[in-house]
């Protein structure tokens, strides 16, 4: 009897779990998270293809913002304007390899350089590699967001180094429509959302137009200077580099007042930290730990250097990151 | 060890550095690195200056008070959980009190205490970032890569710190 009860206990138990693994399943379906590469690479492609119009709708750490989107792929160039409806007015204007952001109540606008790169598309097999052995990627829910038929998709870290991902991209273009960081804790990070968003319409070229003409009358000009990493071996080495990051770019840069930065970027295949090391002599500067939206900053000061990194990964990887910075 | 301490108790260890941490809380340096950040503690939240010897001066003057009779609560019996509890916190505070007392902030641990709070006063105010940084990391992120508009959200944002131009 005592034994027949435990048989019957031990089939109850491997019922509810079936039961439980077949609800999980009906819910989300884990895939390899090699398998995301081809979707990854076609919602970059989409992002930067189609032409779309649309209301976003930016939350991060409370904050609720709104702003509108036209994105316009002329014969191959891309232009897009982003004019933000909440607060006050900035407008950024990407076309021809640049951004420039309209700040006009401090009536300065702000000039950079934009290289793009082909992420995605381009996952090594090592990358590919890491997205599985640090994230579990599933396959979501179907659903109806601004109108448009999506499927979900999210990455969840397996370990606390990283923050989770959920991506819905619209499944007749692959264009991404809403995407959200989440903390261990499933609570939001940062999440973007279309509330509306035409895509494939015509779009005329004025839409695309800066309000405010490129250098407007007693308006400061911020000009960041040449935009690219020149790589070479900067000295700089981090001893203790969390999991499944490795090391992408490794070079010096000018930023806006010239000066010369070692820019090092580290990655898992899905996010990025970049680590920022300057000397600044012995003058002392503010430093501690900053958030905006999804990404973390932390800045210390190393003797007579000044250390910064960021990244969307969680405040204690970006703080691993900045204690381990080391002179080779 | 102050660092690992004051990391404990900001939550930021786990495992080996946790509990080389309470090992190292064993000892009288570490205890007064303790209570040395505690007081740090209350000066940053503003809960009252601390006053050197107070617990000290305190403990002598109710040395000195007069046990006051009080008469028997009529509920008593109605509330044994209560009585229970409460006895409870009496033995907590005794226990508090001694630990407090043989923790007394000396002058100089004030000082230093107040420095300190400062220093972290200043650095819990989050420092300026140059939205260069941002700009020239998000080229090398590749979750940007996809949402286009992402990082240019951020920089849109007003009310982020990259709100400034």
């Amino acid at each position: 009897m005592v034994r027949g009860d435990g048989l019957g206990h031990g089939l109850g138990v491997a019922l509810a779990r079936a039961a439980v693994l077949g609800l999980t399943a009906l819910a989300a379906v884990p895939v390899l998270a090699e398998d995301a590469g081809p979707w990854l690479a076609r919602a970059a492609a989409a992002a930067r293809q189609l032409n779309y119009v649309g209301t976003i709708v930016y939350q991060h750490g409370g904050h609720v913002e709104t702003s509108r989107l036209v994105h316009l792929n002329d014969a191959g160039e891309e232009f897009e304007k982003l004019v933000n409806l909440d607060g006050p007015a900035r407008e950024v204007i990407r076309s021809r390899g640049e951004v420039r952001c309209y700040y006009p109540d401090a009536r300065v606008v702000r000039i950079e350089p934009r290289t793009f790169r082909n992420a995605f598309p381009s996952l090594s097999p090592q990358q590919q590699k890491a997205l599985s052995e640090f994230y579990e990627l599933r396959k979501a829910e179907a659903g109806r967001i601004a109108g448009l038929d999506t499927q979900a998709w999210v990455f969840e870290p397996k370990d606390g180094t990283r923050y989770g991902h959920k991506f819905w991209v619209d499944v007749a273009t692959g264009l991404l429509v809403k995407a959200r960081i989440f903390d261990d804790r499933d609570e939001v990070v940062e999440q973007f959302a279309f509330t509306d968003v035409a895509i494939g319409a015509r779009i005329d070229r004025e839409l695309v137009k800066p309000t405010w003409p490129p250098a407007p009358p007693g308006w400061q000009i911020r000009q960041a200077g040449p935009g690219d990493v020149e790589m070479s071996d900067t000295g700089w080495v981090l001893t203790r580099v969390p999991p499944g990051f490795v090391k992408i770019v490794e070079g010096f840069r000018r930023l806006r007042d010239a000066r010369e930065v070692a820019h090092l970027v580290y990655s898992d295949g899905l996010v990025a930290v970049s680590v920022f090391v300057e000397p600044v002599g012995g003058a002392r500067h503010p430093i501690g730990l900053s958030t905006q939206g999804g990404i973390n900053i932390y800045i210390r000061q190393m003797d007579e250097n000044l250390v910064t990194v960021l990244g969307e990964v969680p405040a204690v990887t970006i703080r691993q990151f900045a204690n381990s910075v080391a002179r080779r | 060890m102050g660092e690992q301490i004051s990391r404990l108790m900001d939550g930021e260890l786990d495992g080996a550095e946790a509990d080389a941490a309470f090992r190292e809380l064993k000892k009288s340096e570490g205890v007064a690195e303790w209570a040395c950040f505690h007081v740090i503690g209350d000066v940053l939240r503003a809960s009252g200056e601390p006053s050197p010897g107070f617990s000290l001066r305190f403990a002598a003057r109710l040395a000195e008070e007069p046990t006051v009779l009080a008469p028997r609560p009529r509920e008593s019996r109605r509330l044994p959980f209560v009585w229970a509890a409460a006895a409870t916190v009496a033995a907590v505070m005794v226990v508090g009190w001694v630990a407090v007392s043989t923790l007394d902030p000396q002058p100089a641990v004030v000082a230093k205490a107040r420095e300190a709070a400062a220093v972290r006063a200043a650095q819990s105010k989050s420092p300026p970032v140059s939205p260069d940084y941002l700009l020239a990391h998000q080229e090398f992120s590749p979750t940007m890569q996809i949402q286009g508009v992402g990082p240019y959200l951020r920089s849109a944002s007003a009310g982020g710190t990259d709100g400034r131009p």
